[in-house]
């Protein structure tokens, strides 16, 4: 079987001022635009990397910001270019090396969606070009992505026997996590209790169940693995690569509502398990999108780590936190570090796999999954130390 | 007094004649596939199932089974002030529908699985509205 395994790996991460750009923007500042942030990030990222700009010769840009004006910025003229989400980002990388069509590639990512006012939900509602179920149900007031969340925790709680309660172990565990993180912008350690108090916003998920929304920058540097190993001394390799798409009733919110995403989730868990040889046992660290905190569950019991009705269960008393049988988004994630819809957690990934994560480091972390889900498109990427 | 409008409806080709149909006869009507007879929501150019063009817009029995509620606590859009509820509908004929229970979905212990009927509600600006109410009391 033809795969990505071990074609490329990460030599270079890099984000902008996440903590003191929400505190200036909070205080009614616009520090940067979307292309600024990405630029912040990129000057990281090549630091990191220890490279020189002109070596890169790919170039993927983020779906928030033009890819010929981000290019243009970053003065970089390149022999391929692309523009996809922070997953897909890292998959045509590999596809693009592998290929030939480059040898080093620069992600780059930017956006101010914090500072310009971008809505999730209401008339304006961001993302309804690309996917109908967020603006076609509006005329009986469904709107808003965690809606659509809510609507399918409903019935996966009902069925599968996982409380709100349970649920709040996702919004808990990544707090743990980000309270030792200085990159991340809630550091406050919650409780259950304190998760249980706050206000619900669309019953039944409540206040800590929903993504920050924040101004911010994340780039990364991938080289073909032979260069890789001579251009960094910690090369994180990108062991596996899968996806699969349930688009099949998708505006009426069949993927969500019958399949929780899990055909999918297991057709993906076949594709990275199986090429690279791994099993869920030989993962350290999971990293998983959370836009929502739900997420996280369909996660654990779509790719294998728990059974399916289990991950109430898995969640409470194996655990999910820093301590816990499988630490998940210890970053914080969306929920709590940063909402750079899932650009922040290809840095988490890492970072952890270099074992620079500090007081939130996880012993021995060899290899992490991170998993995208989002809409029912579900895409993995293992990487390896 | 002037009341919010109804959010706007997405108004492709393929939707206009839901809504007119909805209005003029007060029964939901959906394409039914003339070669495979998969009936289809939202409305479309081509059956899902067998990629047909060709279909007849039907009247359905508006029955169903409800799948799914939630309660939206915070107000996004004018026309809907928090809190109402927004349900899920899996119609007899098969598509699921978004829709809103004409009741508190919360004075019921499990609403899930509940069966539904269809009726059809006049928003304040005119727009007629497929909702659901419970069927089996």
């Amino acid at each position: 079987m033809k795969s990505l395994k071990r074609v490329a790996a990460v030599i270079g991460v890099g984000h902008s001022d996440w903590v003191g750009d929400w505190t200036r923007v909070r205080a009614g500042e616009r520090p940067d635009d979307c292309y600024g942030y990405a630029a912040s990030a990129f000057r990281n990222a090549l630091a990191d990397a220890n490279i020189a700009r002109e070596k890169i010769d790919g170039l993927i840009v983020g779906p928030t910001t033009a890819y010929e004006r981000m290019a243009e910025v970053l003065g970089m003229n390149v022999r391929w270019g692309d523009q996809a989400d922070a997953v897909l980002s890292v998959v045509q990388a590999c596809m693009a090396i592998e290929s030939g069509q480059a040898d080093i590639v620069a992600l780059v990512y930017g956006n101010d969606q914090r500072s310009v006012g971008t809505q999730y939900g209401g008339p304006q509602a961001m993302g309804g070009d690309q996917f109908l179920s967020y603006v076609y149900h509006s005329p009986w007031g469904m709107t808003s992505q965690g809606a659509l969340y809510a609507l399918m925790f409903r019935r996966y709680s009902e069925l599968f026997g996982i409380s709100e309660r349970d649920l709040g172990h996702v919004a808990v565990a990544q707090r743990e996590g980000s309270s030792v993180n200085p990159n991340a912008i809630q550091r406050k350690r919650i409780t259950i209790e304190d998760y249980m108090a706050a206000p619900y916003i669309t019953e039944p998920l409540r206040l800590f169940d929903y993504c920050l929304i924040n101004d911010g920058g994340v780039a990364l540097i991938i080289a073909e693995a032979g260069l890789a190993k001579t251009l960094s001394p910690k090369p994180v390799y990108i062991e596996a690569v899968g996806r699969y798409d349930l688009n099949k009733g998708a505006t009426s919110l069949e993927p969500r509502l019958t399949d929780f995403y899990r055909p999918a989730q297991q057709a993906v868990a076949e594709q990275i398990f199986g090429t690279s040889g791994l099993d869920p046992k030989d993962i350290d660290v999971l990293q998983v999108y959370d836009s929502f905190s739900v997420h996280v569950p369909l996660a654990l019991e779509g790719y294998g780590y728990c059974k399916v009705g289990e991950t109430g269960r898995f969640m409470r008393e194996d655990g999910i936190g820093l301590a816990g049988r499988l630490p998940t988004n210890t970053s914080g994630g969306h929920l709590s570090e940063s909402y750079m819809q899932g650009w922040n957690h290809q840095i988490e990934c890492v970072r952890q796999a270099r074992g620079e994560c500090g007081a939130r480091q996880i012993e021995n972390c060899r290899r992490v999954h991170y998993t995208s889900d989002v809409a029912g498109k579900a895409v993995s990427i293992i990487y390896g130390a | 007094m002037q009341t919010a409008a109804t959010p706007p409806r997405v108004l492709g080709l393929y939707d206009q004649p839901f809504w007119d149909l909805l209005a003029e006869s007060g029964r939901m009507h959906l394409q039914c596939c003339s070669a495979c007879g998969a009936w289809r929501y939202p409305p479309g150019p081509a059956c899902h199932e067998c990629l047909s063009p060709d279909c007849e817009w039907k009247p359905i029995t508006g029955t169903g089974e409800l799948l799914s509620w939630i309660i939206f606590r915070k107000q996004y859009l004018p026309a809907y002030p928090a809190p109402y509820n927004v349900i899920a509908v899996r119609l007899d004929e098969g598509p699921t529908i978004i829709s809103n229970l004409t009741s508190d979905p919360t004075l019921d212990d499990s609403p899930i699985g509940r069966r539904v009927r269809l009726t059809v509600a006049r928003m304040d600006d005119g727009v007629a509205l497929p909702r659901f109410e419970f069927a089996d009391r």
